[in-house]
């Protein structure tokens, strides 16, 4: 009963996606379910760790150029091309990492957003050599079809990215009802007491670092592989924000509030684009507005009331889902 | 390969970059001090500021008018969003002020490309006037630049230092509630600083605009730069602001005459370094004060 309760959200959630497919193009849901692994990582760091980073897209070109460059330079298999990719998010943030989360919370979100720019002046201006700056690097052709799940075809993607959303999802579930992610529940509200009861809070933080990162350098992995190209464009800090908001709009530190938020985010986008073609004005506005007014996001404001409504007849201490 | 003559012109462009840096750290600088918030709209009041600064040099033919009205507009757009928005968050944590500010950034960017368009403009400079220093000829307007910045941070000073509202100001960074306890309207207090702050960065938009193109992702562009300054000195210290504003400068300046992609890298690299060694910047506090 308990290892249902433990699995039930993950299956409805991911049952549901696999039903929206039928209803909604397949970009849509390929962008929706890249996005969503993409602001995980950030919800981790957000939510449970207490920073706030507006250098996503950092670790995002990071993982995407490692696998572009495997793709375009080395090998075709799209498989190694992805764990490639986490690799190279696994070892950048290792290098950065320690000097990073020294830290406080507020230098962390300034260097962080400096760190994207950077990369993006790196990658556009600086390794123009190897990256082909502004023109991006282009390797659809070059990905080799693979037996099982052939990742060039759109639908196959899908089901693959589906299912590595569910891993990475029931990865940070794990992380999240272990001791480790108490530690990082403990360093956000209160580091002293941690440090007293024996917790090294720096090694906390590293670790928490790594994982978010590697986790953000396979989205940026994916999205390589999936459009079949990557451009400075990624690490652009005009986007430096989108992981925040879609964080912010879903939830903060609530487990589905990364997949809410994505949804919710590509969703507005599209529409929005279309209606008034001024995405930058409205976005901006509407970050405000969750800030001033519900900062709760759409998950955490929905999830109380969603809970009594279907757990009215649960004793009180059944924990639900959060 | 390096002359005198391109040393001399690259150090008077790295120290007028520098002055445009430092007018715009400074505001990011005195909110952080004072209000415990970092205030990303800086950087749209410097859109805004060179924005306007353009519009008008078109219509009147002047740019100082242009300057002085971009620097107007600025102090108000900045009063709007301090009362309206900023009075609403400044109890809470300086990340969340952050993530605000940052949609004040790009909302006003979706502002300026719905009113501007979004092609990149030029500003004619206002004197091609050169002068020679050393046997180089070096463009009046850069020195000018450097003229205001240098009297923008005696002003400053002097205000902060002679005046007692400057030093209600000072006060405040130290400890907010004691100056609470005496009596003084800190509200005020914190609107008149984000005023001030405000009509910085329209200065240094207006200032900066015949050096570069104006267009409405300016401020973004500028966001790295003045970040790292900011980082660099230590946040909530003027004179950390100055120095580091003027290192960068010369930095970039100089950086892109040795070598050009390194004009964009060196900032970093050194910020790392300053980080590595004292993570709170050179003349930053240590500890973290409410």
């Amino acid at each position: 009963m308990n290892a249902l309760r433990w699995w039930w959200g993950i299956l409805l959630t991911f049952a549901l996606l696999g039903i929206a497919r039928v209803f909604l193009p397949l970009p849509f849901m390929n962008e929706v379910v890249i996005f969503s692994i993409y602001a995980m990582g950030c919800n981790f760091l957000i939510g449970r760790v207490g920073y706030i980073s507006f250098g996503q897209p950092a670790y995002l070109a990071f993982g995407a150029y490692a696998c572009a460059f495997y793709l375009f330079y080395f090998g075709t298999n799209p498989y190694v091309g992805i764990l490639v990719g986490v690799l190279g998010g696994l070892i950048v943030s290792l290098l950065i990492g320690p000097l990073f989360v020294r830290l406080r919370s507020d230098y962390f979100a300034m260097v962080n957003l400096a760190l994207a720019v950077i990369v993006f002046y790196l990658t556009q201006k600086v390794l123009v050599g190897i990256t082909h700056g502004d023109n991006g690097l282009w390797f659809l052709t070059r990905i080799s079809s693979t037996p099982l799940l052939d990742l060039t075809i759109p639908s196959h993607f899908f089901i693959f990215s589906l299912l590595l959303a569910a891993l990475v999802w029931a990865f940070y579930k794990y992380l999240d009802d272990s001791i480790y992610g108490a530690c990082c529940l403990a360093t956000k509200i209160n580091e002293n007491k941690l440090q007293f009861l024996g917790y090294h809070n720096f090694s906390i933080r590293l670790l928490a670092f790594v994982i978010a990162n590697s986790t953000t350098a396979l989205a940026g992995a994916m999205y390589a592989v999936y459009l079949g190209f990557v451009s400075p464009e990624m690490a652009s800090p005009s986007r430096a924000a989108d992981p925040v908001i879609v964080t912010i709009l879903g939830g903060v530190g609530t487990l589905f509030g990364p997949i809410v938020g994505a949804i919710a985010y590509t969703g507005m986008k599209d529409v929005i684009s279309k209606l008034i073609g001024n995405w930058e004005l409205f976005i901006g506005f509407l970050l405000v507005f969750i800030m001033l007014v519900a900062d709760k996001g759409i998950w955490g404001s929905l999830a109380p009331v969603l809970e009594k409504w279907l757990f009215r007849r649960k004793s009180p201490d059944s924990r639900g889902h959060d | 390969m390096i002359t005198p003559q391109l040393l001399i012109s690259g150090v008077i462009f790295g120290l007028s970059i520098g002055s445009i840096y430092f007018l715009l750290a400074i505001g990011l600088s005195l909110c952080f001090g004072l209000m415990r918030i970092i205030s990303l709209d800086q950087l749209l009041y410097y859109s805004i500021g060179a924005n306007i600064t353009y519009s008008v040099n078109l219509l009147s033919g002047n740019m100082w008018w242009g300057v002085l009205a971009g620097m107007a507009v600025a102090a108000l757009a900045s009063f709007a969003v301090e009362r309206v928005i900023f009075l609403r968050i400044y109890a809470r944590d300086p990340t969340f002020s952050m993530i605000t500010s940052f949609g004040i950034l790009i909302g006003g960017i979706g502002i300026i490309k719905y009113f501007w368009g979004v092609v990149p403009r030029p500003v004619e400079v206002p004197t091609l006037l050169q002068v020679s220093i050393f046997g180089t000829e070096v463009p009046v307007y850069r020195l000018i630049v450097i003229a205001i910045a240098a009297v923008v941070y005696i002003g400053i000073w002097l205000f902060l230092h002679r005046t007692i509202v400057g030093k209600a100001i000072r006060a405040a960074i130290e400890d907010v509630e004691h100056v609470e306890g005496l009596g003084i309207n800190v509200s005020r207090l914190f609107t008149l600083t984000f005023i001030i702050a405000g009509a910085l960065s329209g200065l240094a938009g207006g200032l900066h605009a015949p050096l570069i193109m104006v267009d409405p992702t300016m401020g973004l562009e500028m966001l790295a730069f003045v970040f790292m300054v900011v980082i660099i000195g230590g946040l909530g210290s003027i004179k950390g602001t100055l120095v580091s504003a003027l290192v960068i400068g010369q930095v970039v300046s100089l950086g892109s005459i040795i070598y050009a992609p390194m004009a964009q890298m060196a900032p970093f690299v050194i910020m790392l370094l300053v980080l590595l060694i004292k993570p709170t910047g050179l003349y930053g506090s240590p500890v973290f004060k409410r």
